[in-house]
């Protein structure tokens, strides 16, 4: 099963899900704020700074956090990888799957 | 398929010379990476007007979120004194010659082109805390449904450093700016053989590393240019506070006479003496940093409600003030468990971004939000050690906790962090204000 496509699915479902009526707001999608954590070194929605992560496959992006998660002596981002649980790497996996 | 690579593939490991002409590449850099601009969407359907107060690491991030996030419903203005920002990180570099003020300002162009930002140039004299609005010193007038006040700090400045000829001779330094210049020039300006004296405030203040920073960064330069120089670190807390393991070997690195539990309590800048609770010191060069209190606008309108009086209350999920509903405080001024510094600045203002368009909309907080703190500190010319902090919501104490795994420093110094901080300040100053 093509995780990446599934995930970028929901998430592109949700952020363009209509407005009904002027009252009806947009829903933030699922992971962004938690994201956001990520911007500050991978540019806003993950599309530079030190290494781009917008449009990489989820499953390649929740790989990479899970190794970086066993890495030792931990880098920086090894170190930032462990304050995350799965259920937040596969958040964070599916938006930056979801970017451009 | 994409082949694997690594997180954190600096593109810079190829290796930049970090001379002063690297450094003034990388200056350029910092507009040259030309940070992707990311469209203000039109059909959120959100709706709210937001004043933000002070354009710093906090003000700018949360203004230009409001916007990407919130959509063109989202109307934003961002009231700043200045027409720059300068930014405190890196310039403790200036001290050793290899950054410039002019390559540390980040204007607010991009908030206004890209994003919509109402930019207004003023000072705020006054805030109704119970309808929200915000009168500058030129008479104009700003209604909100939501304020949000990033102001930074100010300073308790000791008996005898109260003046402003005072605070030329013994500067701080701690707001980056022409006292950064003008201490970097009386540096310069030392005999060999010279003494340069520094103060840290008690906690909390702003940059928990940065004055252990700065003593390594201006003792590596004495040692080549002024030999026979001392350096003296009078610290009021009772150890390093940050990155202790970096600092000790820093310290001894560079013979740093290092002296915990030692509290300024008045200068002479006559004689240039110290006064201290552990007798008088006397430097060629003294550099004091004053205790830290919120930026003014918070103390003079009522918001410092901390026991201390010094630091604004607020509920980390939104950081909306404890005591003045619709006004948050984000950054420095606000009491949390969290660092003081620009880096985490800009996640809170992410949060507090995320909460207000919530509201706007009816919806609830996100319940579990992360922040993160991270920074790169110089130990020499060439050499630089990392901190980092991966904080979570902890619901029972309703307050943000370090996940201890994911909080620590690097291992030791190296040129492979110093040309990686590089990056991150780049990246990081791009997702704040471009």
């Amino acid at each position: 099963m093509n995780q990446s496509k599934l995930f970028r699915g929901l998430v592109l479902a949700l952020a363009t899900a209509p407005a009904f009526a002027q009252t009806t707001t947009t829903a933030p999608p699922p992971g962004r704020l938690l994201a956001s954590n990520c911007f500050q070194c991978h540019g806003t929605n993950g599309t530079g700074g030190v290494d781009k992560i917008a449009g990489k496959s989820a499953s390649e992006i929740y790989k990479e956090l899970k190794e970086m998660q066993q890495k030792s002596p931990p880098d920086m981002m090894d170190m930032h990888a462990r304050g995350f649980t799965d259920a937040e790497i596969n958040l964070l996996a599916a938006y930056f799957a979801a970017q451009r | 398929m994409i082949k694997r690579r690594d997180f954190i593939k600096w593109a810079g490991a190829a290796g930049i010379g970090l001379n002063a002409t690297g450094w003034s590449m990388l200056a350029q850099a910092d507009s040259v990476a030309s940070p992707v601009a990311i469209p203000v969407p039109t059909n959120t359907g959100i709706k709210g007007r937001v004043v933000v107060i002070g354009g710093g690491m906090g003000g700018a991030t949360v203004a230009k979120f409001l916007r990407i996030w919130g959509g063109t419903g989202v109307d934003v203005t961002l009231i700043e004194r200045d027409s720059t920002y300068a930014s405190n990180i890196m310039s403790n570099l200036v001290l050793n010659g290899s950054r410039t003020m002019s390559s540390l300002q980040y204007g607010y162009g991009n908030l206004a082109s890209r994003y919509g930002v109402k930019i207004v140039k003023g000072d705020v004299v006054s805030i109704d805390k119970a309808t929200r609005n915000v009168t500058l010193a030129s008479g104009a007038s700003y209604a909100c449904d939501r304020l949000v006040i990033a102001p930074g700090i100010d300073f308790d400045f000791p008996p005898g450093l109260e003046t402003a000829a005072a605070q030329a001779k013994v500067p701080h330094a701690w707001k980056a700016g022409p006292q950064t210049t003008a201490l970097r020039n009386m540096i310069t300006a030392m005999p060999a053989g010279g003494v340069f004296v520094m103060s840290i405030p008690g906690k909390p203040y702003r940059c928990p590393p940065g004055p252990y920073e700065r003593a390594c960064i201006v003792a590596d330069w004495l040692k080549v240019n002024r030999p026979g120089s001392k350096v003296i670190v009078l610290d009021a807390n009772p150890g390093i506070t940050a990155e202790v393991h970096a600092f000790t070997e820093g310290f001894a690195l560079h013979g740093i006479d290092y002296r915990p539990n030692t509290t300024v309590l008045g200068v002479d800048t006559t004689t240039m003496t110290l006064q201290t609770n552990a007798g008088n010191i006397q430097g060629n060069v003294l550099n004091v940093i004053p205790t830290h209190r919120a930026g003014k606008v918070i103390t003079a309108n009522g918001l410092a409600n901390t026991a201390d009086g010094r630091w604004t209350t607020v509920n980390v999920l939104s950081y909306e003030s404890t005591t003045a509903p619709g006004i948050h405080v984000i950054g420095d001024a606000s009491a949390t468990t969290q660092p003081k510094a620009g880096h985490i600045a800009n996640q809170e203002a992410k949060v507090c971004a995320d909460a207000i368009l919530r509201l706007f909309s009816g919806r609830a907080l996100d319940p579990s939000p992360h922040t993160n703190s991270a920074c790169y500190s110089p130990i020499t010319a060439t050499t630089a050690s990392w901190l980092t902090a991966n904080f979570r919501y902890d619901a029972a104490t309703q307050t943000m906790v370090p996940v201890a795994a994911s909080s620590g420093e690097a291992a030791a110094r190296s040129t492979k962090n110093f040309e990686e901080m590089g990056k991150w300040f780049t990246a990081l100053m791009g997702d704040s204000f471009a």
